[in-house]
């Protein structure tokens, strides 16, 4: 499958940035093995990102490829619902 | 310690709030859907850039942004221009197509905060419209913070200084101020928009429910929703009493009649003239009207119930040239159905002549007639409005209510707002020995001495003859007239 391009959008070290980015951490290692890009924004070293893709909450993780775009917000802690969310689930067969 | 306002522009709202609103506060603006939350919104940072030069965040969580600038566009304001200039700044916070995010574990909404400082900070915005709360809590149902993050925001936006409004909304007119309760204890500031419905009639009001530690008008306001200047705010009960007193006399275009007054109106009075249907109340408008002439001074008539032709016709029958009148520049006759509009767009209307027109002095022909289109309490209002309007451009007025019986008796509009009148006359018909004799009698003369006696008067081609006042009858005000034998 084509490789993921992933934003995680954080506030700095809030305790749910930090989860969110531990758990995503987690999950580009073990699940997806290294085939996928991911770029961590911080909205506070760079509010302007924020603005441009319209973001409310955080963490926001976006999934920019493959389409459609998709949006998951919260501290990403169920691992298989954000494998869901990302439609990203291995198939089993 | 006072606490300064921002003036706002919106007409009218910077006289019931004692200023504006409370300058570098947020204040809470409630209302039911359909009363205009977003629209007073609008209009306050749109008065700021025109009238104060100060640039404005507009934050919308429900409302598409090019949804909003067709609806600015519309009201006349240059959105566009705005935008390209930097003093109108769209913070778009709204939902978009396609599916809503997926929630996986807790969140927070610090990047809206972040990118509200950023909005604020880069065009150094003074305003800020918040439209509508409420929303945001129906788009992150599973953030229980909503308290907090509302405080979050309060607290922003009260380090940048930023005079803000935030809107919510309100199920019930009457009851709690926001759907979800919280907002209200976050402001110190509360405005309720209310849109109700009594006895058929659509009724807007404003009214600010607290303003922390501040001045402003208690009690509801009406206001109107005008094409090209949006919300108008009419000050009913809000005006204040403080009129300079004038001892100017002015003439009722009637000899006789300034005599019975002691010198004639005063100018800055308000004259109600009633009477049954016939009785002589056009004509005495007429005299009026026609007693600029005395003066070279300028007179307007409001006519709801004549024509303009049966009007001019009636007054040449009297011996009142109005055609003559009206190419001078001195006479205009604006003819109206009552009901083509509520009262808060006829007295705007009014309004809006007067200061057209300048008149030194206007007649209202009848009031009644336009009291059927409203509530008693509106009519009221509307009556109290006008009166201290019109006072205070020191115009004399001249009302006329009609009685609905031939003889005798009062009407309802009558004894809603003869305590609002500085003279009142009556113009009654009186039965004696078997003949309809016409009577007229002032009744009331606020500030001066009178002639209390009521005389007979006919009429002709000369206009209003008054006669000699009755002597030995008694009861001409119940309409019949026994003569007592002396």
């Amino acid at each position: 499958m084509a490789k993921p391009i992933l934003q995680l959008f954080v506030n700095g070290n809030s305790p749910t940035s930090v989860e969110a980015i531990g758990m995503l951490n987690g999950i580009c290692k073990e699940d997806l093995k290294g085939t996928y890009e991911l770029e961590i924004i911080d909205i506070q070293l760079d509010p302007d990102r924020a603005e441009e893709a319209g973001i409310m909450a955080i963490p926001t993780l976006i999934r920019k490829w493959p389409l459609p775009e998709t949006r998951l917000i919260g501290a990403l802690s169920v691992k298989t619902r954000v494998l869901t969310g990302l439609g990203l689930v291995m198939s089993y067969t | 310690m006072t606490i300064q306002k921002l003036a706002t522009g919106i007409a009218a709202f910077d006289h019931i709030s004692d200023g504006g609103l409370p300058l570098g506060r947020t204040t809470l603006l409630a209302g039911s859907p359909g009363c205009g939350k977003t629209l007073f919104g609008s209009q306050f940072l749109a008065m700021g850039i025109q009238h104060f030069d100060q640039a404005g965040v507009f934050v919308t969580f429900e409302e598409q942004v090019e949804d909003i600038r067709l609806n600015l566009r519309s009201l006349g304001w240059d959105i566009d221009q705005w935008e390209k200039d930097g003093k109108w700044v769209f913070l778009d916070a709204s939902p978009k197509d396609g599916d809503a995010p997926v929630t996986v574990g807790t969140y927070d909404l610090s990047a809206f905060q972040v990118r509200l400082e950023r909005a604020v900070t880069k065009c150094n915005a003074q305003r800020v419209v918040l439209d509508s709360m409420g929303n945001v809590f129906a788009q992150y149902p599973e953030m229980n913070s909503f308290r907090r993050e509302l405080f979050q925001v309060t607290q922003t936006l009260g380090r940048l200084r930023a005079t803000s409004l935030i809107t919510t909304e309100r199920s019930e007119e009457y009851g709690r101020v926001s759907r979800s309760g919280v907002e209200e204890f976050l402001t110190d500031n509360v405005i309720i928009l209310r849109n109700v419905l009594y006895d058929e009639k659509r009724r807007r009001t404003i009214e600010i429910l607290k303003f922390r530690g501040s001045k402003h008008e208690k009690g509801e306001n009406l206001y109107t929703i005008v094409p090209e200047r949006g919300i108008v705010i009419i000050p009913l009960s809000a005006m204040d009493l403080r009129y300079r007193s004038s001892g100017v006399r002015v003439t009722s275009g009637v000899a006789k009649l300034d005599e019975m007054c002691g010198g004639g109106f005063y100018r800055d009075s308000i004259v109600l003239v009633s009477g049954s249907i016939g009785a002589g109340k056009t004509l005495l408008v007429a005299s009026f009207l026609n007693g600029v002439r005395e003066r070279k001074e300028r007179a307007l008539l409001l006519a709801f119930e004549e024509s303009r032709e049966q009007i001019f016709r009636n007054a040449a029958g009297w011996g009142y040239d109005f055609a003559g009148l009206e190419a001078d520049g001195s006479l205009k006759v604006e003819c109206l159905y009552p009901e083509v509009s509520s009262l808060e767009d006829h007295y705007l209307h009014i309004q809006r002549l007067v200061e057209e027109f300048k008149p030194d002095r206007i007649a209202l022909d009848s009031l009644s007639a336009l009291s059927r289109t409203s509530t008693d309490k509106a009519f009221r209002e509307f009556v109290i409005g006008l009166t201290s309007f019109l006072k205070h451009q020191q115009i004399t007025c001249l009302l006329t209510v009609t009685t609905t019986l031939l003889s005798g008796g009062t009407s309802d509009t009558e004894g809603n707002i003869s305590p609002l009148t500085d003279t009142i006359i009556l113009l009654r018909y009186v039965e004696m020995s078997g003949d309809m004799q016409r009577s007229l009698s002032v009744l009331k003369m606020r500030g001066s001495k009178h002639d209390s006696s009521i005389r007979g008067f006919t009429i002709d081609d000369k206009g209003l003859n008054l006669g000699a006042p009755f002597t030995g009858v008694s009861g001409i005000l119940t309409g019949i007239a026994p003569v007592h034998k002396l």
